[in-house]
């Protein structure tokens, strides 16, 4: 009884936040707290790996791009799987609000990898001593960065959101298969680029007084760029469901 | 006889329009001519550039033979009446791209090996790099059909545009496959590797192709 209960509590929550006016309503109470809490977290990170940790013994001080870089590269490929896994909640259940999510993901995406990129770039000049290298790990994000670019293309050469909607979904789901080809391209080819320092395996190969930083880093980051698609995604919602009544009451 | 009536008719259908699988054939003929004539290079450098190019031109002839390849049928209204009958549409998408692959596949990995004796002068590396090319211009194939139905309206360049990223995997392992053949040592690792693929997109794309094609004409 107990147990039937619960399901029709979780599937009514579900509905109901299925619903892009409960989504609307519920992120934009929710919005300024994660921004001020994750910029709180990704400063309080910044400040802690720029100012107090120790420099590396091999790259002096150039390291300290980490605390940006990686952040970066984690969410760029987190994005995709997310845009993959909200491509399949449209398809598999007919969600509309994870069509909207999909589609306000795949700029975001575009532009934290685009950053990913510039900032390792940037990086590989005092490390490598040169800005770029047809590497695997590095070739393989810009091919994840070409792979949001054709995503927003594609949705954009239809004026049928439907169907723009749909085609998009069956292409992240595809290309998601680009993602652990991406993440252990560093083990499965010689690379310049150095194999993963956090793993969930593995002891982190990183001295704790640069991890610690790390870790807040990225979650403040991945904070951040949630709001990013807070934002985004509330702009998809005023796009569609602009013949609705609420939200003409609401703008 | 029955079973062999629909991939009779797309032969026949594909056979008629020679410029969509002539063409590609004699465009990669060309590239393959033309790449030693625009290099001033002794021929053991031709011997090492050969791979990459034969690989890239075999990429270039797949996306070109994939150009129209559901535009005419979505035209001309055979889509809407195939989705309306009882016929399954995704075998339709599977023989489809096994006769492409039958008329154009085939006879560029046959003279895709038969330009690396040209280039290499060494037959049993030819032998090698058949299966290979065979298996991966299927592979081409699918991915680009693929793409062209996600785009089946709005040109190939969007198409290609959204593939291209999907068959770079494939080129590395080629690429691999290459030393492998140079070096031999690993050569069936990497063929198994190419045939699991294969035999997971050949029967999984042709449904997603097809559901695809559905959303269009929906």
């Amino acid at each position: 009884m107990l147990r039937e209960i619960l399901i029709i509590v979780i599937k009514k929550f579900i509905h109901q936040f299925a619903s892009p006016k409960t989504y609307f309503y519920q992120v934009n109470r929710l919005y300024p707290w994660l921004l001020y809490i994750s910029l709180f977290i990704y400063l309080f990170a910044i400040i802690w790996g720029l100012l107090f940790t120790p420099k590396d013994f091999v790259q002096g001080h150039s390291y300290r791009i980490i605390y940006f870089h990686v952040p970066a590269s984690f969410v760029a490929q987190s994005l995709y799987a997310a845009m993959a896994i909200s491509s399949a909640v449209f398809l598999i259940w007919r969600v509309k609000l994870a069509a909207y999510l999909a589609r306000s993901i795949a700029p975001i995406g575009a532009m934290v990898t685009f950053i990913a990129l510039v900032s390792g770039s940037i990086w590989g000049i005092p490390t490598w001593g040169t800005w770029w290298e047809w590497d695997a790990r590095i070739t393989s994000t810009l091919i994840l960065f070409i792979m949001y670019l054709g995503l927003i293309s594609l949705h954009n050469s239809f004026n049928n959101f439907d169907k723009a909607d749909k085609l998009l979904a069956y292409l992240a789901i595809i290309g998601f298969i680009q993602i652990p080809i991406i993440k252990k391209s560093v083990d499965w080819w010689s690379s310049l680029h150095q194999p993963a320092s956090i793993t969930i395996s593995d002891k982190p190969s990183i001295d704790p007084s640069m991890l610690y930083p790390l870790f807040m880093s990225m979650i403040g980051f991945a904070g951040l760029v949630a709001c990013l698609v807070i934002l985004s995604s509330k702009v998809q919602i005023y796009i569609r469901e602009k013949n609705k009544s609420w939200v003409k009451d609401h703008v | 006889m029955k079973l062999l009536l629909p991939y009779t008719n797309e032969a026949l259908k594909l056979i008629k329009k020679t410029r969509a699988w002539i063409g590609p054939i004699l465009i990669f003929i060309l590239i393959m001519v033309a790449f030693p004539l625009t290099v001033e290079l002794s021929s053991t450098n031709l011997s090492d550039a050969f791979y990459p190019v034969l690989f890239i031109s075999i990429l270039l002839v797949m996306m070109l033979a994939t150009e129209d390849i559901f535009l005419e049928d979505y035209e001309d209204g055979s889509l809407e009446l195939l989705l309306i009958s009882n016929k399954s549409l995704s075998q339709w998408v599977f023989i489809k791209i096994f006769i492409h692959w039958l008329f154009i596949g085939v006879p560029i990995s046959l003279l895709g090996a038969f330009f690396n004796i040209g280039a290499n002068n060494d037959l049993n590396s030819s032998l090698m790099l058949l299966p290979a090319l065979g298996i991966s211009t299927y592979i081409f194939l699918i991915l680009f059909c693929f793409g062209n139905s996600l785009s089946l309206t709005k040109g190939s360049v969007l198409g290609t545009l959204i593939t291209l990223p999907l068959t770079l995997p494939i080129l590395v392992i080629l690429g691999k496959l290459t030393s492998a053949i140079i070096f031999n040592i690993n050569y069936f690792e990497f063929l198994i590797l190419l045939f699991g693929i294969l035999s997971i997109i050949i029967f999984a794309f042709p449904a997603i192709i097809s559901r695809i094609i559905k959303t269009h004409l929906e």
